[in-house]
């Protein structure tokens, strides 16, 4: 604990004039990352002109609806003092496993919709046993986070790969026409994402659930201390991830009619990308919801732009990183960033 | 304050060993309502391990231990916090990202009222009107109960963990160095918050290396070494000198 004497700024106390509350509004990160948002769409629309259109919207909400859940369960994790490796993986043996559970069902006739529902139920499942393992490794076994879904990460894909001999498994073209239709620029799935989405942020800042991870997040001792179940509360917050990343499993196998091996292999590193983007701290117990949306919001947003502006999409990864420095480095210039030691 | 003829806590020759060596042996003590007990002793001399088996960390291998009146089997920390012993240990401490509010909540928040409440969301302003107006009760005034942890000074985040333990405390808290690590007049501040917790009727068991604290604040001191009780005395009995001896086993 620092000993360093800081008295009290009492300029807090009193009722923020209007240029101080603007000079906060301009330290605030979330409204930084959204003036940041609005300056990449008004730059990708000015050289060209179709990326406001309604269609490029609706594809960029696809995208979005792709990335955002493993984003928001990296966040949970994140902000538990923890990482999640194996969301992107889980996404790709999800899928696959669910593809064999839907052929099987429409093979024996059981109709489009009881196949895709059970589809969805197998995503959530294998992601749901994915946590499980993750959960057993570290309050069990005593693994580092980083350790322990490292090992999921590699298991996902070997078994994807394995599972499906290294082919998209199952054409359906009954998934893809399901997610095709919608009202204005939202299509049916992706409402049902942003409606999950919501829901996860306000658990997340509103309830005991969300308070605890917080907690935990930031100083697990003093949690344990309070009577809160720490072993507990992190072992289901990793299920949590992982049933949320089987569930973004299904919105592939949707978007791509199928479950292929490769997947979301590698999206775990977008899912932290926007998490570090959004200003939640790799410490754990900081971060706001609106952040990390933004961080997504963003990232798709340059992805889908570069193609717009005919940018090989070969400098997709170099852009992200760029973006990605460029966050961290104007988090750490944030003052009172400094964590208690 | 008149002194109360029951004590509030008591302990009946406790033992505990881990192992073969003996931590403990034969403490007996007793603690009333509105006193500051001091509770020092050499590295080694069984402090931890008595807090431990008062706070419910360990069992005791032996003895009894008696709260209000009622002979106590802890079976885990969390039993002693709900039979009104708060224990604030060296490590704990406080969540630093949380506001002050969420930490003197942490573990007992309060819900909204109705079916959101039953859904598990947290009346959040509640707490921080209410954080605010008990830590007054025990002397702390902070600016806004929505700052975190992290932006207060080491000795108002001591202060502020001193004044949730006496704010959810029925009978004891025990305090375990909570002047390591503080300056002079953060220390002040703890210390003050101490008193305030004896003015409202909690017994105080302080833990401290801090000799001058622990002869400033407390009425009585018990000084063990190795593993037993060598004196139980009140603190006017002291000198800097004289405890320093006793601890040391040079004089007794």
């Amino acid at each position: 604990m620092s000993t360093v004497e800081t008295p009290v700024d009492s300029s807090l106390e009193a009722p923020p004039s209007a240029l101080k509350r603007l000079v906060g509004l301009a330290a605030n990160q979330q409204f930084i990352l959204f003036l940041v948002l609005v300056a990449l769409m008004c730059f990708f629309d000015f050289h060209n002109t179709r990326f406001f259109g309604t269609g490029e919207f609706t594809n960029l909400l696809v995208d979005f609806s792709e990335a955002v859940l493993i984003a928001v369960a990296e966040m949970y994790v994140i902000v538990s003092g923890g990482i999640d490796l194996s969301v992107g993986s889980t996404i790709a043996v999800s899928g696959v496993v669910s593809a064999y559970a839907i052929q099987y069902l429409e093979t024996h006739h059981f109709g489009e919709f009881p196949s895709l529902l059970v589809g969805t139920f197998a995503c959530a499942g294998v992601g749901a046993a994915v946590g499980t393992i993750n959960a057993l490794l570290i309050t069990k076994a005593r693994l580092v986070p980083f350790v322990a879904t490292l090992v999921t990460l590699s298991m996902g894909e070997g078994l994807a790969l394995v599972f499906s001999k290294g082919a998209t498994v199952g054409y359906d073209p009954a998934a893809g026409g399901w997610s095709s239709t919608g009202f204005w620029i939202f299509r049916w799935l992706t409402i049902m994402v942003l409606v999950l989405t919501l829901v996860l942020g306000i658990v997340l800042h509103f309830t005991r659930y969300g308070r605890y991870t917080f907690a935990i997040g930031s100083n697990p001792f003093a949690a344990r201390a309070a009577g809160i179940n720490v072993n507990r509360h992190v072992a289901s917050v990793y299920v949590l991830s992982g049933v949320l990343a089987g569930l973004a499993g299904m919105v592939w196998y949707f978007n791509t009619s199928g479950g292929a091996p490769q997947n979301g292999i590698g999206n775990e590193l977008y899912a932290i990308a926007a998490v570090v983007i959004g200003g939640v701290s790799l410490f754990g117990g900081t971060g706001r919801f609106t952040g990390i949306i933004i961080g997504v919001a963003i990232l798709t947003v340059v992805q889908d732009g570069l193609v717009f502006i005919n940018v090989s999409t070969n400098w997709n990864e170099v852009v992200v990183a760029g973006i990605i420095a460029l966050a961290a480095i104007v988090q750490s210039l944030r003052p009172g960033m400094k964590r208690l030691t | 304050m008149t002194t109360p003829t029951e004590p509030i806590l008591e302990l009946r020759d406790i033992s505990k060993s881990y192992g073969s060596v003996k931590a403990l042996t034969d403490v007996s003590f007793k603690a009333y309502a509105g006193e500051v007990i001091g509770l020092v002793g050499d590295n080694g001399a069984g402090k931890s391990s008595l807090i431990k088996v008062i706070s419910g960390v360990h069992n005791a291998d032996a003895g009894e231990l008696i709260v209000d009146g009622v002979a106590r089997h802890w079976k885990s920390p969390h039993d002693s916090m709900m039979a009104g012993i708060e224990t604030l240990y060296q490590d704990s401490g406080l969540a630093p990202d949380l506001t002050i509010g969420s930490n003197i909540f942490l573990g007992r928040e309060l819900e909204k009222k109705g079916l959101l409440g039953k859904l598990g969301f947290l009346d959040q302003k509640s707490m921080e009107a209410r954080a605010l107006q008990e830590l007054e009760k025990v002397g702390i005034t902070v600016p806004l109960s929505k700052r975190t942890v992290l932006q207060l000074s080491g000795g108002q985040r001591q202060a502020v963990a001193v004044g949730r333990a006496a704010m959810w405390a029925q009978h004891v808290i025990i305090l375990d160095e909570p002047t390591n690590h503080l300056g002079a007049r953060q220390s002040l501040e703890v210390l003050k918050v101490i008193r305030a917790a004896k003015e409202q009727g909690l017994c105080v068991l302080f833990i401290s290396h801090t000799l001058p604290h622990v002869l400033e604040v407390t009425d009585r001191i018990i000084v063990l070494r190795l593993g037993r009780v060598v004196k139980d005395a009140p603190t006017s009995e002291f000198t800097v000198e004289s405890l320093l001896g006793t601890i040391t086993g040079l004089n007794t």
